[in-house]
């Protein structure tokens, strides 16, 4: 492995799956029942070669750190490899017109800690997950195409995270967009499967929509769109977005209206792919696709686009405390109202998908704090997030496969005695997700909430306050600076007060966002443990379309899943135990991440504060979950699911909850119906204006041809009569000129 | 000599005259679908009229006075002529056959008093020997009893006949003219004029009319023979290849026709 | 000078007949009278060719006259073998017959009803039976004895 360049095994990552894929769909109907090996071997062997790089990185910042160590200032590493120029157009004009810059689009790969951590989790995470579909997808019409699909997600969803350039973000942004809407539709004969398809695809358009916008914005603003610093043809070096040249230049980012307005549309690109509030209504519905698409890219991996979207542009953001704040605003309040909502719903999908959402709204409220640890908490969430929520769905899954198809959870209960081995491995993933220690949801959501709770109350943390460089300066009113915009930066962008939103940035937004995630911890647990309580405890009872899988004993009709799918459970159950306290106790993960590009700029490195254990936070996480935990064991432990439920003494607030707060009526009203109305308008204006002018048109030429079409007899006589009859005109013409 | 009898009457309109009477007969005498006595009305109709055309075509312009050669041609051209139109108008195709080998003869008359021997006999020979014989041997074979419906009617007569009558003047018209300027023969090529940019007659031309010869001197045939196998020997070889590609070419086309067994397909009759 | 005699009559001769083949072309619906027709034009332009002959005073007219005769054979039996396999589709030799090249939507031209022609009843001659002994004529005997 020493012999091969990094750069080679970097390009391997996405390169394999997508082999796997493209073989799938060649030899897809030959190899039948096989047809998961190409894609598996390819996801497998790509996860060899992100564990490989991983480990070349990891000694690779442990060698900078230590050199580092007397210069004070964590080095970034970071490797690029340029594949060919996709766009190479000179003096394209940018940066507000007034400079030629060249439009230089490279293929090129990246790695760093951020890629490197999330190569591994995709790769590795899909492998179990793809191990555990042959189980589950077996004998299904589709089988080859689920995995060149999922093969193709792989590779997409790789190159996303590895691209070092924001158009080929958004290439693999939409095609990773596009394997989600082929998958959310893949049994797309029911309607429902392809209706959430639809809507999945639409909602994310919104999303992409922003993302596009503010990568033209950030082409005008700063004439390039690499991530890397890059050296044109003719020698001039271009510094990149997030280049190490522009993130040591302290007034290198831009803020003000322009700054904002950048990070809004990426807040709102990120919004859509991660499912966050307004654009949250497409993933609960995307739950009609197959159960280990719904675990990978659903939960685990590519509604975390948008995380990682938002941690890479960390120094954009940064630059924008407002924006920055509403990042964190969203995601709080997207994580209370998803965990609301989560608390009634009776699908067992529905609600680990709410949680999904939920989870992912903390994360966003941890990156909205813009510090060091808020960028690696919510990456080290993402981590352990990944592991337990994947694991979630797979036993979801595995209950729904063996149920025969039915995941209502008022229709089956008591299952651990069927299922013995599902039922402990949710019982570790829910464990882990309501955040109870040592299980690795309890840590990374503890660093989350330090994360809030450190800019609510900034002078319990001071520790981290002597370290603001000079340049900064404080932002606003209050104990807590940030460092920010700096005077030369916001003039760019036209005058220092662009941005209203900068108003937000209070300690009391911040005190009102702990608690709200707080209150969200709790809740998480009680419909995590809800969940629990009403599938694997009380009566054991089984839904009569669990009858197909009755080649056991007779009187039991559903039982234990194969173990190709048990086995990753059993491995997903060991990584969502262990990997929080391991991550954490060794501080490995935030300070590998501390190396990344992103999070070396000065204004985020000067916030780096000693890992420290919040004994206070850890207590009060606990207890949120412990209530969380209590409440749903007197409601739901050891009671049939079918019967009255304790929600009902919510009262009208249960119709809110059950109805999702009424967004998707909201929407209709508000947009699809004038939508359709307008389009209706359009449609009557094609047909019959536009179209009639048309036909007019078309049928002018017919009525003039039908006044001589009567010649045309077929007679040939006729013809030749009317060939004599032209030459002799032509010869009486020619003889009146010769007369004179 | 009749025009000079009728000098009131200019040449223009005895022309316009002759193209009238010639398009009114023509319509008249052509198959319309008449029958009994308006049929044999327009036929007496026509005839005369087509009579009187005949007299003022030959009375536009053309002294044919004196005996001899002019009045043979005369003659000749009248049995061509009115056999012609006869074969144009006539009912039945067999009738029609017939008058076309009596035009034949006619023509035969005028290229043989046009100093063409050999071209009369052989018109005679070769039409009225064999072509017009395959005709009629196609018409024994295929045409029904009777007359049939197409025999009696024709294709837009009345169209026809103008076309062909104007077509008529517009010729008499050219040739009319040719009275009034020198034949060709002497006449200085004018391409010869405009290279040399000179307006009169350049004298080291030699005139046209020098190199002709006297058509109707002794051995016509052989010294015909000689100028056909002589200067335009590789054309004679082409003909008779043209002669050898349609014979084989009609047998080709006919046997296709016939089914295995040689018998011809039964024919397909259309509903009219 | 003027043209040598007679060649302007020849002329003549040649646009008459050529002029009455045309029309014949134009009007007439049967094939074969079409076909005479054509060959009438031939013969027109063959009197014109060597009446320009004459004119000219070579042999170009004659030769061309002998090349038209042997076209105008190639062309007969070419086309007669057209008008047969025509006929033998159609059992008719009528031009309009054929008019598939039509305007797809307009209808088939069809002759108006012809009145039916007066016929007369044909008369052949009575012919002895061929083969047979013809009946002896006794009065025609007696007479012979008598002389």
């Amino acid at each position: 492995m020493q012999d091969i360049p990094s750069s080679t095994l970097l390009v391997l990552v996405p390169l394999l799956p997508l082999v796997g894929a493209i073989l799938t769909v060649a030899l897809g109907r030959t190899l039948g029942s096989r047809a998961h090996v190409p894609a598996i071997v390819g996801i497998a062997a790509s996860a060899a070669v992100a564990v490989t790089l991983l480990f070349g990185m990891v000694r690779q910042v442990a060698v900078g750190n230590s050199a580092a160590q007397q210069g004070q200032q964590v080095q970034p590493v970071e490797m690029v490899t340029t594949l060919w120029e996709w766009a190479d157009i000179p003096n394209a004009q940018a940066a507000g017109g007034t400079t030629a810059a060249s439009f230089l689009i490279p293929v090129a790969l990246r790695l760093d800690p951020l890629t490197a951590t999330l190569l591994v989790i995709i790769t590795c995470v899909g492998l179990l997950v793809a191990i555990y579909s042959i189980g589950y997808m077996h004998g299904d019409p589709g089988y080859p195409r689920f995995f060149a699909l999922f093969s193709m997600f792989v590779f997409s969803m790789t190159m996303l995270v590895a691209a070092s350039n924001f158009l080929l973000v958004y290439v693999f942004w939409e095609a990773v967009g596009a394997c989600s809407y082929l998958l959310i539709g893949f049994w797309f004969t029911k309607p429902e499967a392809a209706k959430a398809a639809k809507k999945a695809f639409l909602v994310n358009r919104v999303g992409d929509f922003g993302l596009a916008v503010a990568t033209f914005l950030l082409w005008m603003t700063y004439g390039t769109l690499n991530f890397h610093d890059t050296v044109l043809s003719d020698g001039t070096a271009v510094p990149g977005i997030l280049g190490v040249t522009r993130l040591a230049d302290a007034s290198g980012y831009v803020g003000g209206a322009v700054g904002s307005a950048i990070c809004l549309l990426l807040l709102l690109a990120a919004c859509g792919k991660s499912a966050q509030l307004p654009l949250h209504v497409w993933l609960p519905d995307a739950m009609e696709g197959p159960t280990p698409a719904s675990a990978l890219i659903h939960a685990a991996t590519m509604v975390t686009a948008g995380i990682y979207l938002i941690a890479r542009s960390g120094p954009l953001f940064v630059a924008c405390p407002g924006a920055l704040t509403l990042v964190s605003i969203v995601g709080a309040t997207t994580a209370l109202i998803a965990a609301l909502i989560g608390t009634v719903q009776n699908d067992l999908k529905r609600v680990l998908a709410y949680s999904t959402i939920s989870q992912l709204g903390y994360m966003f409220a941890s990156l909205g704090t813009g510090t060091l640890l808020g960028f690696s908490a919510a990456i080290f969430h993402l981590v352990t997030h990944a592991f337990f929520k994947a694991l979630l769905f797979l036993g979801a899954g595995s209950v729904m496969h063996s149920m025969g198809g039915v995941i209502d959870m008022r229709r089956f209960g008591g299952l651990r005695r069927v299922m013995p081995v599902t039922a402990v491995t949710f019982l570790v993933g829910s464990l882990a997700l309501a955040g109870v220690a040592p299980f690795a949801g309890f840590f990374s959501k503890d660093e989350i909430l330090a994360s809030l709770h450190s800019r609510g109350w900034p002078d319990t943390h001071g520790e981290h306050q002597e370290a603001v460089p000079a340049g900064g300066h404080a932002m606003t009113a209050g104990s807590f600076r940030l460092v920010s915009v700096t005077p030369d930066a916001s003039r760019l962008a036209g005058g220092d007060r662009g941005s209203r939103l900068d108003a937000l940035n209070q300690p009391a937004t911040w005190r009102l966002l702990f608690w709200m995630s707080l209150v969200t911890a709790g809740l998480t647990a009680f419909y995590t443990f809800r969940a629990v309580f009403m599938t694997f405890t009380g009566p054991t009872r089984v839904p009569e379309q669990a009858g197909h899988h009755a080649h056991g004993a007779a009187g039991s009709a559903a039982h234990e899943s194969p173990p190709v799918m048990t086995i990753p459970l059993v491995i997903l159950a060991v990584a969502s135990a262990v990997s929080g306290w391991w991550l954490f106790s060794t501080h490995g993960l935030a300070t590998f991440l501390a190396a990344t590009p992103s999070f070396t700029a000065p204004s985020i490195a000067s916030t780096a504060t000693p890992p420290v254990f919040h004994w206070d936070l850890a207590i009060q996480g606990t207890l949120a979950a412990a209530a969380g935990i209590v409440v749903a064991a007197l409601g739901h432990l050891g009671k049939r699911s079918d019967g009255p439920q304790m929600e009902r003494f919510l009262g009208p607030l249960e119709t809110l909850f059950a109805n999702r707060f009424y967004f998707d009526q909201i929407y209709a009203g508000l947009i699809v119906k004038p939508l359709e109305f307008v389009a209706t308008l359009a449609a009557l204006i094609d047909r019959y204006l536009i179209d009639g002018t048309v036909d007019l048109v078309a049928r002018l030429p017919l009525a003039l041809g039908g006044l001589v079409r009567h010649l045309q007899s077929g007679l040939v006589q006729r013809y030749a009569l009317a060939g004599v009859i032209g030459m002799l005109l032509i010869v009486l013409a020619l003889v009146a000129r010769a007369m004179g | 000599m009749i025009a000079s009898v009728l000098p009131v009457i200019s040449p223009g309109t005895l022309l316009a005259a002759a193209v009238t009477s010639t398009a009114a007969s023509l319509w008249l005498l052509l198959p319309r679908g008449q029958t009994g006595a308006a049929e044999r009305r327009s036929r007496w109709l026509g005839g005369l009229l087509g009579l009187a055309a005949l007299g003022c075509f030959i009375a536009t312009g053309h002294r044919l006075g004196g005996l001899g050669e002019e009045t043979v041609f005369l003659i000749v051209s009248l049995v061509a002529v009115i056999s012609g139109a006869a074969t144009v108008v006539t009912r039945s195709p067999v009738y029609s056959a017939i008058w076309f080998a009596m035009a034949l003869a006619g023509v035969a008359g005028v290229l043989l008093v046009l100093g063409a021997q050999f071209l009369g006999v052989a018109t005679i020979v070769v039409y009225a020997g064999a072509i017009l014989v395959m005709f009629l041997f196609v018409l024994m074979l295929a045409a029904p009893a009777g007359l049939a419906p197409y025999d009696r009617v024709s294709n837009e007569p009345l169209l026809s006949a103008v076309a062909g009558a104007v077509l008529l003047g517009i010729l008499s018209l050219s040739i009319g003219r040719l009275t009034a300027e020198p034949p060709l023969c002497c006449r200085v090529p004018s391409k010869a004029v405009a290279i040399t940019g000179d307006a009169a007659p350049a004298a080291g031309l030699p005139a046209v009319a020098a190199m002709s010869v006297d058509l109707l001197a002794e051995n016509h045939v052989a010294r015909l023979g000689g100028e056909l196998f002589g200067r335009h020997l590789i054309a004679v070889e082409v003909a008779g290849v043209l002669l050898l590609v349609a014979l084989v070419g009609s047998i080709a086309i006919v046997s296709r026709g016939a089914s295995a067994d040689g018998t011809v397909a039964p024919a397909r009759r259309a509903v009219p | 000078m003027t043209p040598a005699p007679l060649v302007l009559d020849g002329l003549v001769v040649g646009a008459i007949l050529f002029a009455l083949g045309l029309v014949g072309i134009l009007a007439r619906r049967n094939l074969i009278v079409m076909f005479l027709c054509a060959e009438l034009m031939l013969q027109g332009i063959s009197v014109s060719l060597v009446s320009w002959s004459r004119h000219h005073g070579d042999w170009g007219g004659h030769v061309l006259v002998i090349f038209v005769l042997a076209v105008a054979a190639c062309e007969a039996a070419v086309a007669l073998v057209f008008v047969l396999q025509a006929f033998a589709r159609t059992g008719r030799l009528d031009s309009a017959a054929w008019q598939s090249l039509r305007e797809s939507n307009l209808p088939r031209t069809i002759d108006h009803e012809l009145p039916a022609i007066d016929t007369m009843p044909l008369r052949f001659p009575k012919l002895a039976p061929a083969g047979v002994e013809p009946p002896v004529d006794q009065d025609a005997l007696l007479e012979r004895e008598h002389v």
